[in-house]
Parts: structure tokens; C-alpha cells; sequence
């Protein structure tokens, strides 16, 4: 630090003013690799927030609608991606074990029916909170089969310590052949 | 230096830093970044800043799978339905009840098997008709007698049962303590403390309290959640705590809540 | 002594009775989650006890020092008596009204909504009308700041302002407008609902709005330590204050930047447009520079006190610094975990890494290094400078402070690092229990049993502090000398009216509120379907 001037331990009036400004810059260059550096990734890794505000009403999930419990669980669509939908209530996701495909573009769909809930699926990025009233989506990759857990991550009432889900990321092959059997796959066993 | 022209400086630079840092935070966010996106939605620029803004958009629902075989509740719960009964339909109700006191017991209680209906909550006894009603719940029993039953017949049905008095089983068991199971759940299966919904500790609306209930009603009915038999739980709620659970466990939770007494009001 | 001690002293006995109260229900759920406990038999009663832990630490505990400090300094940077001393009783009436109105219903587990409200969750009206008295009962503090501050202004005009006080003001008025958010939604949503008056509500429009309240509520935190850094430090260890018109600077800077970068609060959530997200995330980046400039400053006063000692070398001052001192002790633990608790608030702030950590236990491991371990443990070296001011009796007795310090500070690194780590192996937050046998959550057992160990430490911390406190009242009675701030290496004759004024960047704080939450608030009011029926909690059989 240049801050020892000549004329003893405490600097002089330029000394203060030019170390500040040059620490200054400093911490703005600092601030803005840090934004690029955020930025870039997103788009790279295409981990950008939900591009489209859209909205549900939770009394009727079950009744109307694309969050119908027959409806729920992996969907291949035509572009060969596969759509999760996905029901929170107190206190469990609907459905309780999730199967997703390796190597595919995989979007989740979530909604819930009373309060707000939130998901992270352990040994992947995948975070993302459900608000009543509103439908959350977010899309990923998984690289590795792994079987994972899917707790609910927003207190949701006195139930909340029990909600826990199931993930189970598998091989496409095996995906393709699942969903050549049933037009919604997931892993509940009934 | 006069303060004048320094006041002015730095009114403008904050205002044109801050500006501009907006400017630039939008553009990149609003524009930017919904096209950089590999695969983006948007047709045209306007539609992301729209989209990015958090305008509603939303889809057209098709290709939605329909239930195969079976068909599912299509009651909407709400906490304050049927609250507001007045003496009139109790009095309705009670009248359409003798023909369930056969059955049902006529204070409400069963000496069987059979569930007792006595200061059950109004919604969870409407629930159940309408959906036997349209057949989402079946038993061979029910489904006949409530097929003459008009939608105003389930609320007169229903705020009788609620007005009756909770009173204790006709075969009361010694009670003993909570097993594992009901205490605490299984967090790992996905099932959590019954007492958070069920009464004790929380209530969730639509589901009944179960303190005297048969054991054996009790057990058949987790039991056909577990299998899938019965399927009126909205969206699969009681099927995915029922299906975690070992014999054994559901058991244990039926012969607790039988030995118990109802809650007071 | 100052003359208003009687009131700062109220102030800190509330602030901190009421923090002895709630600490030990903290390391209490700690134990009650951890491996070393069987799931306790009522969940609720976790719940009941996060709420309150979380409403004394959020809302009462702080908002309690900030007003004590702040009139601390309102008489000692003017050198006159408070204006209004009637109303900062009242205040300080309503804040006590307040706490007792909420934590009845809260401790009968009629409110647990946790302390961040939860809609369309809503408990008993009793726990939001009491937050709300607690509200009310600060902005009479804000109203006394500003009043205070423009007298001094008029009696003195063009003078600069104290440094002490212009910042004190400057962190008022951002509580001032940051506090709006959550009271308009209490006001107008929570309070409707939870006394039965409307039973829908929109639940993503309230989240929105307690963003707007939840980020710059740390900032309103910071302020006392960040005042103590500035103002008390360099004098407490015999230096000077590197820079003023850089201290006015940063304050200002968190006047305009603290509050409206809220929605990062809210990076997962789906009623919020991505572009907003983004410009939020932006400004939050803006916000780290005050931080990042305050680093500085205070660094380079410190080693003016220790060149005045003697020190020499590029780095080897740091030996010539007082150690024994306990402000020194305590700005250097401060800013090891500021170091720490910053650099995750840095991962915070952006979505992409936010998706990593988001509702873990990160989150909680992070606000606890950085609020109950940076920004507290100057809560407690600012009311060990103040408490001979206050009771006219001196310490004699240094070590237990020491000794308070560190504990405070193993106990919270202890507690906080492991917490950071099981947060990172994807530990979901607020859960009254965990299946430690449960593969995946066995990596999770010995972090937590650490940070279990660390809780207790800090119970041990927090009586220490309690036994320093009252023994300080007991002592010999010792007229202190006048109480006094760090003077700056180079004084200002004359300050820009910009950083001897509020206008400018209340201004901005103001347009930055309207740009970044302007439509994200009114896109959702003008709709219909987004309101959700409300669920009343607690409510029993």
C-alpha cells in the first residue's frame, strides 16, 4: 500500500483519494467478471430462469387441466424432449417417483395445489420453487442413471420433514421402451 | 469551488450511471438473454420482452391423458364449503339419514365395521357422496343408495352428520401409544406424521379425523389406497402415504386411531 | 454519560433480553434435528420454535439495537440532547407492545408461519399485528433521525454533517422504505386474510412484496456494525478513519442499492418475468461494491492505528496492532466471517449458482455467518463501547469480554461451516427431522453434529455477554469522559451537498424501486386468477 507518506504514518490528502479510486476500479472490475462470468454460463448451460409467466388454478388441478392425476409424470413430446408434470400438495409430489431420461432435453412442470412447495433433485442443479396460483417450469439434461432424492424444500406446513419424492435418472433406451408401454411413465409402484 | 456546479455533477453522473446500468441490465435481460438462449421460444422481440417482463402466456393445453378405466374425485375443496348449514338442512338431513341408520347406526355410530359418520367434518362426509356419486369411490353397498341422491341431498346428508355429537365407539379399545408409524411417519417413503393432517396437530381440509373409527375399516381402506383399489384421494395424496407403508405399519395405525377418542369440537 | 441513557439502555435490555430468550431456542432445534436426538413426537413444535426464533433474531433483536445506537449517536455526533424524547418512547413502547402481541399466539403454535409469513399460509392475526406494532414503533425512530439530523442542519447551515450521524440517517431511511413492503403486505393481504375478511389471496404477489422488505432488511442489520466499523473502530484502537467522504459514499450507495435487488430472493419462483430477475441480479452485483469498499477503508484506518504504534513492513504492522483491545478482536472475527459470509452471498446473488444452493441449508449456514456472526458480534463490541456512556460505571474486568469474543466467534464458525457443507450435499432447510440412516443423508451426520456443538458454544457466548452486561451495571461508579467517534485522517471542511444530504439518493432509491418492482407488483394486482384460497394454520381439530 502506498498509504505510508514521507512525512509520517498517515497519508496525505492525495494518497487517501488515489488508493480509493484505484481500489475502486479494482472492485468494479471484480463485479462485472463476476456478471459476465454468471451471465455466459446461463446461456451456455442454458440455466436461465422460467422464460414464460403462466398461471393455474390449484383448486382444480384434478379436475380440469393439464395437472389431471392420469396426466401427471414423464411425456415424450413429438421434438423426442420429455415434459415432467408434477403436483405438490400437502404432503407429497405427485407422482412419488419421478423417471427421467438420460442424455434428453427434460423440462419439469410443477404446480401446486394449496401452498407453496419447492424441489431440488439431489446429484443435480435442478431447484425449483411451485407457488400456488402459478406453473413453474424449468429444463435440463442428465448425464448419469442415478437414483436421487427429491425432498420438498419449502416449509409447507407441520407435514413438510416428510416430503420426500424419488428421482430415477435412466438410460434413454430403457426410457423409450417404458414409454412405448404407457403414455405417462413414472416409477410408482401400484 | 462553489457548491452549484458540483451539485449539478453529481446529480447527473448518479442519475446517468443508474440509468444507464439499467438500460444495460435490460436490454441484456429482457432481449439478450431470451435469444441467446439455445432453443428460444420467442418469435419475435416484443414477445421476449413480454414474456421476459412476466406477462401471463399461457399454453393451450392438449394431449392431456385421461384416467383409463377408472374415473377420479371432482370435488372442489375449499375451507369455508358448507360452513354456513342451516337448521333447515340438518333437519333435511336427518329425515334422508334414516335410510342410512341401518347401516350407519342411528346416532351415527356403527356397531360393525362400518364407518361411524357422527361429527365427521361436513366437507369429508359430501366428499365421499359426490364421490360415489360419480363413481370415483365403488362399493357394491353405497354406490346404489346414493344414486337417488341429488347434489342439495349430499349437503342436507352431510350437515346432519357434521351437527351429530362425536361420541365415543360403541367397543372402545384400550388405548395404547402411538406406534412409530403415526408418530412420526417414514420421511424417507414419503409419508408424513398422520396426526399433521389429520387432526392432531394440523387439519387439512377434505380429510376426516379417524379417533374411534373401526380398525378394521380403517386398515381395509389404507389397504385399498396401497393397491390402487381406491382412488378418490385428490391427486394420489392418501395413495402415496398407503403404498410406503408395511402390513405390519398399517395395522399398527389402524388399531391406534380405533383406540382412541374422538377429538372434542 | 449521556444524557439519554435511560432510553439507549431500554433499548439494548429489550434487544438483548429478548435475543438471550430466543438463542437458546436456536441451538435447541439444532439438537432436536441433528443425529444426537430422536425425532421429536409434535413437528409443530419445531416450527412454533423456528417462527420465534426467527421473528426475536429478524425483527425484534436488531430493529432494538439500530434505534438504541441510533440514538446513541443522534446525541453524541450533535452534541445536543434527542429532539422528541417522548416519542422515542413511545416508539420503543410499541416495539415492546409489539414483541409480546406476537409471540403469545406464536408460543400457543397458533402462528407458525415462520418468521418469512408463508402465504397463502396465515396463523392467528394477533402474531402480524404484533410484527406490525414492532414496524410502527421503528419508523417513530426514522421520523427522530431525520427530525434530529435536519435541526442540526438549519442551526448549522453548510456545515458537514457529523459523519457519525449521516450515516446513521442514511441506514434509517432505508429501513424507512425498505419496511413498506412487508407492510403493505400484512396490511392489505395477510391481515385481511387472517382475520377472515377475503379467504383468497395471491400468494405470489405476497412473496413479491416481502422480497421488496427482505433483502435491504439485512442492509437496515449491517448498518450499526458497519457505523462501529467506521466510527468506533479506528478510535477504539487509536488510528483514524482512512477516508470520510468514502464512508458517506458506501452508506449512501447502500441507501440507493440495498433495497430494490429483492427478487433475488426469488430467483426459482414462477410469478416473477425472467428480465426482471436478471436487473435485480445486476444491482445486487451494484451492492457488493459499498461492502467491498468499506473492506478498504476500515483495513487502511487499522493500519494507520498500527503504524502510529510503531508498525512497520508490508504486512508485518499487524503485529503492532492492540490485540488485547476487544474492538480490535472483535473487527478482526467480524471480518473473517464477513470474508466468508460475503463471499457466499456473492453465490448467492446470481440464478446459476443460486440453482446449486437455493432453500438448502446453505442458505441458512450463510445468513448465520454473516448476520449472527459478522454484523452481531459488532452488535456486541459497539455495546461494550457504549455501556460506561450508559451506566456511568467503567469495565475493569477486560478478559471475560475476550473471552466472550472468541467464543462467539469459534462457536459460530463451528456452527456455520459444516452448515454451509451439508447445504451444498443438497440438505433441504426447515425440516423438523432427518433420516440420518437414509444413504444419502448419511454424509450429512457428522457436519451436523458439528454444527450442533457450535450452537452450544454460542449459548455459552450469549451468557457471557449477559454476565459482562449486568456486571457493568454493578461496578464502581466511574464518570466516563465524553463519548467520542473516529476522526478522519483529513476532515472535511466542506462536503458536496450530495454526501451531506439525502435527496439524491432517496431519489434514486425511489426510482429503482418503481423500475425494478413497479410492474412486477402491478402486472399481478391486475390479475384475477392468480389469487388462491388462503390456508388457515394451527387451526386444530
Amino acid at each position: 500500500m502506498t498509504s505510508v507518506s514521507q512525512t509520517g504514518p498517515t497519508p496525505g490528502h492525495d494518497a487517501v483519494e488515489s488508493a480509493e479510486r484505484r481500489w475502486s476500479a479494482v472492485c468494479l472490475c471484480i463485479i462485472v467478471l463476476l456478471v459476465f462470468l454468471a451471465t455466459f454460463a446461463g446461456v451456455r448451460q442454458a440455466s436461465l430462469p422460467q422464460a414464460r409467466l403462466e398461471t393455474v388454478d390449484p383448486r382444480t388441478l384434478h379436475v380440469t387441466g393439464e395437472f389431471i392425476e392420469s396426466n401427471l409424470g414423464s411425456a415424450i413430446e413429438p421434438d423426442e424432449s420429455v415434459t415432467v408434470r408434477i403436483v405438490g400438495q400437502q404432503y407429497s409430489f405427485t407422482p412419488q417417483c419421478i423417471v427421467v431420461p438420460t442424455d434428453t432435453p427434460v423440462t419439469f412442470r410443477a404446480a401446486s395445489a394449496d401452498v407453496v412447495h419447492g424441489f431440488l433433485i439431489q446429484n443435480s442443479n435442478v431447484n425449483l420453487m411451485v407457488v400456488p396460483g402459478y406453473v413453474s417450469t424449468l429444463s435440463t439434461r442428465f448425464s448419469k442413471p442415478v437414483e436421487s432424492n427429491m425432498p420438498c424444500h419449502e416449509y409447507c406446513g407441520t407435514g413438510h420433514e416428510g416430503m420426500w419424492a424419488r428421482v430415477h435418472v435412466i438410460e434413454k433406451s430403457q426410457f423409450l421402451k417404458l414409454a412405448k408401454q404407457r403414455r405417462r411413465v413414472s416409477c410408482v409402484t401400484q | 469551488m462553489s457548491t452549484d456546479p458540483s451539485r449539478t455533477r453529481w446529480l447527473t453522473t448518479a442519475i446517468a450511471v443508474t440509468l444507464g446500468l439499467v438500460l444495460l441490465s435490460a436490454l441484456t435481460g429482457f432481449v439478450g438473454l431470451p435469444f441467446a438462449e439455445r432453443g428460444s421460444p420467442f418469435r419475435s422481440v416484443w414477445d421476449a420482452i413480454c414474456s421476459s417482463a412476466g406477462l401471463v402466456r399461457n399454453r393451450l393445453v392438449t394431449d392431456v391423458v385421461g384416467p383409463s378405466g377408472y374415473t377420479t374425485s371432482a370435488v372442489v375443496l375449499s375451507a369455508d364449503m358448507l360452513q354456513k348449514a342451516g337448521a333447515e338442512s340438518i333437519g333435511r338431513g336427518g329425515t334422508l339419514a334414516q335410510q342410512c341408520t341401518m347401516c350407519h347406526g342411528n346416532r351415527g355410530l356403527s356397531d360393525a365395521t362400518i364407518p361411524n359418520l357422527a361429527g365427521q367434518y361436513v366437507a369429508v362426509i359430501y366428499k365421499q357422496l359426490q364421490d360415489y356419486g360419480r363413481g370415483a369411490r365403488t362399493s357394491a353397498i353405497m354406490s346404489p343408495r346414493v344414486a337417488s341422491l341429488s347434489d342439495q341431498d349430499m349437503r342436507d346428508l352431510a350437515a346432519y352428520y357434521a351437527y351429530l355429537p362425536r361420541l365415543p365407539p360403541y367397543h372402545p379399545v384400550a388405548a395404547g401409544p402411538a406406534p412409530l408409524i403415526v408418530q412420526h411417519g417414514a420421511p424417507m417413503r414419503n409419508i408424513p406424521p398422520c396426526a399433521t393432517c389429520h387432526g392432531e396437530v394440523d387439519h387439512k381440509v377434505g380429510t376426516p379425523w379417524l379417533e374411534g373409527e373401526s380398525a378394521v375399516y380403517l386398515g381395509s381402506q389404507l389397504q385399498a389406497f396401497a393397491s390402487g383399489t381406491r382412488h378418490n384421494d385428490i391427486s394420489e395424496q392418501m395413495r402415496n402415504v398407503a403404498r410406503g407403508m408395511t402390513s405390519a405399519e398399517i395395522e399398527g395405525a389402524a388399531s391406534y386411531y380405533a383406540s382412541q377418542y374422538p377429538p372434542e369440537r | 454519560m449521556l444524557r439519554s441513557s435511560r432510553l439507549i439502555l431500554a433499548h439494548f435490555w429489550l434487544a438483548f433480553g429478548t435475543f438471550a430468550l430466543a438463542l437458546p431456542l436456536g441451538a435447541w432445534q439444532m439438537l432436536v434435528r441433528s443425529p444426537l436426538h430422536p425425532w421429536i413426537s409434535d413437528p409443530e413444535h419445531y416450527y412454533r420454535s423456528v417462527t420465534a426464533h426467527g421473528t426475536v433474531m429478524g425483527y425484534v433483536f436488531p430493529t432494538l439495537v439500530a434505534m438504541g445506537f441510533g440514538y446513541a449517536i443522534t446525541e453524541a455526533a450533535l452534541k445536543r440532547p434527542l429532539i422528541g424524547l417522548k416519542w422515542a418512547w413511545a416508539g420503543w413502547l410499541l416495539v415492546a407492545v409489539g414483541t409480546i402481541t406476537a409471540l403469545i399466539p406464536v408460543s400457543m403454535g397458533a402462528a407458525s408461519v415462520l418468521y418469512t409469513f408463508y402465504l397463502p399460509m396465515v396463523g392467528n392475526p394477533f402474531y402480524y399485528i404484533g410484527v406490525v406494532l414492532v414496524v410502527v414503533g421503528s419508523w417513530i425512530w426514522v421520523a427522530l433521525m431525520a427530525v434530529n439530523v435536519y435541526a442540526w442542519k438549519r442551526a448549522n447551515r453548510g456545515a458537514p454533517v457529523p459523519l457519525a450521524m449521516y450515516v446513521n440517517v442514511a441506514g434509517s431511511l432505508l429501513w424507512g422504505w425498505t419496511a413498506v413492503g412487508a407492510a403493505i403486505e400484512l396490511l392489505f393481504q395477510i391481515l385481511p386474510a387472517s382475520l377472515g375478511l377475503t379467504n383468497t389471496v395471491d400468494a405470489g404477489l405476497g412473496r413479491v412484496f416481502f422480497s421488496w422488505t427482505l433483502h435491504a432488511i439485512v442492509y437496515f442489520w449491517l448498518i450499526p456494525a458497519y457505523i462501529a466499523y467506521y466510527m468506533i473502530v479506528p478510535r477504539a484502537i487509536g488510528g483514524r478513519l482512512f477516508s470520510d467522504s468514502m464512508a458517506r459514499l458506501s452508506f449512501a450507495l447502500f441507501l440507493v442499492v440495498a433495497m430494490p435487488i429483492g427478487i433475488h430472493h426469488l430467483f426459482g419462483d414462477p410469478q416473477v418475468g425472467a428480465g426482471f430477475k436478471f436487473v435485480h441480479s445486476i444491482f445486487t452485483a451494484l451492492v457488493t461494491l459499498p461492502t467491498f469498499l468499506t473492506v478498504f477503508t476500515i483495513s487502511a484506518s487499522v493500519e494507520i492505528a498500527a503504524r502510529l504504534r510503531g508498525g512497520r513492513g508490508t504486512l508485518g504492522w499487524l503485529k503492532a496492532l492492540p490485540w488485547d483491545n476487544p474492538m480490535m478482536l472483535a473487527v478482526a472475527m467480524s471480518f473473517f466471517m464477513l470474508g466468508f459470509g460475503g463471499a457466499g452471498g456473492l453465490i448467492n446473488m446470481t440464478y446459476q449458482l443460486d440453482q446449486s444452493i437455493h432453500n438448502t441449508q446453505w442458505v441458512t449456514g450463510h445468513f448465520h455467518l454473516i448476520f449472527a456472526g459478522a454484523i452481531v458480534i459488532m452488535y456486541f463490541a459497539l455495546a461494550y463501547d457504549l455501556w460506561p456512556h450508559l451506566t456511568g460505571r467503567a469495565f475493569t474486568d477486560l478478559r471475560l469480554i475476550r473471552a466472550q469474543l472468541w467464543t462467539w466467534s469459534i462457536g459460530m464458525i463451528t456452527l456455520t461451516f459444516p452448515w454451509h457443507w451439508v447445504g451444498i450435499l443438497g440438505m433441504p432447510r426447515r425440516m423438523a427431522f432427518y433420516d440420518y440412516t437414509d444413504p444419502a443423508n448419511a454424509p450429512l451426520a457428522l457436519s451436523v453434529v458439528a454444527s450442533t456443538i457450535g450452537g452450544a458454544i454460542l449459548v455459552v457466548s450469549a451468557a457471557l455477554f449477559l454476565i459482562v452486561l449486568i456486571r457493568g451495571h454493578l461496578a464502581a461508579p466511574a464518570e466516563p469522559a465524553e463519548y467520542r467517534f473516529s476522526i478522519a485522517v483529513h476532515p472535511p471542511q466542506v462536503v458536496p451537498v450530495a454526501l451531506n444530504g439525502y435527496g439524491l439518493w432517496v431519489g434514486l432509491m425511489l426510482l429503482l424501486t418503481a423500475i425494478n418492482y413497479g410492474f412486477p407488483i402491478a402486472n399481478l394486482m391486475g390479475r384475477h386468477d392468480t389469487s388462491v384460497p388462503v390456508v388457515h394454520i394451527g387451526a386444530g381439530k
